[in-house]
């Protein structure tokens, strides 16, 4: 699938990686600066935040009681389409999709 | 010129806590992550175990927190289900029961809550340094890489600082508990069953737990708002308050955990800047703030092993690990592994990536603390790097007894005003 991640300098990054990665695994494998995901994925640290571009929101789903806590530990501010991209799993129903890579 | 060489045969006892006071056996590290990655010890103290020293293995590992349980121990001994009940943190649980205690603590140390204590920080290490360095020969641990995470526990607890030398002498008993300079209830030497149900097999375990209740009982009534523990005596979100055991539990983590670790990555970075002279002058660039800290934090790795216990069987290298099995994970070794870090016996300050594992990364575990730690390595060594012109090695440095927490507990240098 492919996946753009949008800079805050406006710079976009589109990446093809496969089905089965997470959206931080996909973001670290391409180099997308903003994204460090230092937990592994596990929901600890807040470092892999994102906000889904408003056209994909209703598709990601929404964030669990665990990860919407921990999107107020992210370092830029808890929005309505805030993710913590590990937690959005990779698959043919997000391909193409666009996510805002916070500035801070 | 090389900060420190590794004396050891290539062969030393990684459970014995003794090793680790000649520093941490990296020809032993070398020789296992070459020829043996997972690695059996028989153990005279308990149930033998498995080491995994390759930085490629444990990043696996420790992500794969269904496969590798914290819940039933953390450290190379061995726990019954009662004293791990009776002793747990956070530390000590699996997702997602460890998710429900970290969402309650992890908004008080995040990154931008953090952030604001930067200038008070600043005002601190203005405090340690400058008596300090007046005294040109001194103890830099003792000096400069104790005082700093301890005066910031103040800030972080809301206590008086008259309190803070006795609450880091009993966090350092908790974690230092196999090194006789810092407990008289030496883990491996004495009978210490009497406090097997206490936290962390110690009496200061039990004093500590007194020290939070008053504290938590204070605050309360006071309407005390002071210091980032309030934060989480608050409700959260979903109005669920702290639980007393919770709170009593996280309170000996800070103290004991959160305390240490800081003051042996300060020391290191010292030691660093005695031993490999060029160091001092790239920190006064100014350029490698970004990058620094966390080098410092990988050259140090106070956190030399977490250890997990296996859920179920499975081969790894040739060889079945079985249910029930304890795995430590070694950070320590991960840390140098040549395959991740080029030259890693040298302090880099501008290594990038620097995909160091001090703080758990790549697992749930990862350190709660590590904004903190960053900030105050940075903030106490652009303090320092401003003030001295030199600094030198005045004796030799001595290492904590302990294959557990890896820190240099004595550091004689000189140093050279600017």
């Amino acid at each position: 699938m492919k996946a753009t991640w949008i800079l805050p300098d406006g710079q976009e990054i589109t990446a093809e990686f496969a089905d089965g990665l997470n959206m931080m695994e996909a973001a670290v494998a391409n180099n997308v600066p903003g994204v460090i995901g230092e937990c592994g994925g596990n929901l600890s640290c807040a470092t892999c935040h994102v906000y889904v571009d408003a056209a994909w929101a209703d598709k990601t789903g929404t964030p669990d009681e665990f990860e919407d806590a921990m999107l107020d530990v992210a370092e830029a501010p808890h929005e309505d389409t805030s993710r913590l991209s590990c937690q959005i799993k990779a698959g043919a129903a997000l391909d193409g999709i666009v996510l805002r890579v916070p500035q801070v | 010129m090389t900060v420190w060489t590794p004396s050891d045969d290539g062969y030393a006892d990684l459970s014995s806590h003794g090793t680790f006071a000649q520093g941490a056996p990296h020809n032993t590290f070398a020789r296992l992550r070459r020829d043996d990655p997972l690695s059996w010890t028989d153990w005279d103290g308990g149930a033998g175990f498995w080491s995994v020293t390759r930085h490629e293995d444990i990043v696996k590992l420790n992500g794969n927190f269904e496969l590798m349980s914290s819940a039933r121990g953390i450290r190379m001994e061995d726990q019954s289900y009662e004293e791990y009940l009776a002793r747990r943190t956070f530390q000590e649980t699996d997702p997602p029961e460890h998710m429900k205690t970290r969402v309650k603590v992890a908004k008080a140390f995040s990154k931008p809550v953090i952030a604001e204590f930067e200038d008070q920080i600043r005002e601190l290490c203005d405090d340690i340094l400058d008596p300090a360095l007046e005294m040109g020969t001194l103890d830099a641990t003792k000096e400069i890489a104790r005082q700093l995470p301890m005066r910031m526990l103040g800030r972080i607890l809301g206590t008086p600082d008259e309190d803070l030398p006795w609450l880091v002498e009993k966090g350092d008993a908790l974690i230092a508990n196999t090194d006789p300079d810092f407990t008289d209830h030496v883990l491996d030497k004495m009978e210490t069953d009497a406090f097997r149900m206490m936290p962390f097999n110690s009496p200061a375990g039990a004093e500590l737990y007194q020290y939070a209740k008053e504290l938590m009982e204070h605050k309360t009534a006071q309407g005390d708002t002071d210091g980032i523990l309030n934060m989480i005596l608050q409700p959260g979100r979903d109005g669920n308050v702290i639980s007393e055991t919770e709170f009593r539990n996280f309170f000996c983590l800070l103290v004991a955990a959160g305390n240490d670790t800081t003051r042996y990555s300060i020391a290191a970075g010292i030691q660093a800047l005695a031993h490999q002279p060029e160091l001092l002058s790239q920190l006064q660039t100014g350029d490698h703030w970004d990058t620094a800290p966390d080098e410092i934090i990988r050259w140090a790795t106070p956190a030399l092993y977490f250890r997990r216990t296996a859920t179920r069987d499975f081969e790894m290298h040739g060889k079945t690990v079985r249910e029930g099995d304890k795995v430590l994970l070694w950070f320590s070794s991960a840390n140098r592994d040549d395959a991740v870090f080029d030259d890693p016996f040298r302090v880099d300050p501008a290594r990038t990536p620097n995909k160091h594992l001090s703080f758990g990364q790549g697992g749930p575990h990862v350190c709660l603390g590590m904004w903190l730690a960053r900030l105050e390595v940075r903030v106490l060594f652009e303090e320092l790097v401003k003030r001295i012109r030199k600094v030198e090695p005045a004796g030799p440095h001595q290492f904590l007894r302990s294959n557990f927490v890896g820190g240099i507990k004595s550091l004689p240098v000189t140093v050279t005003p600017a």
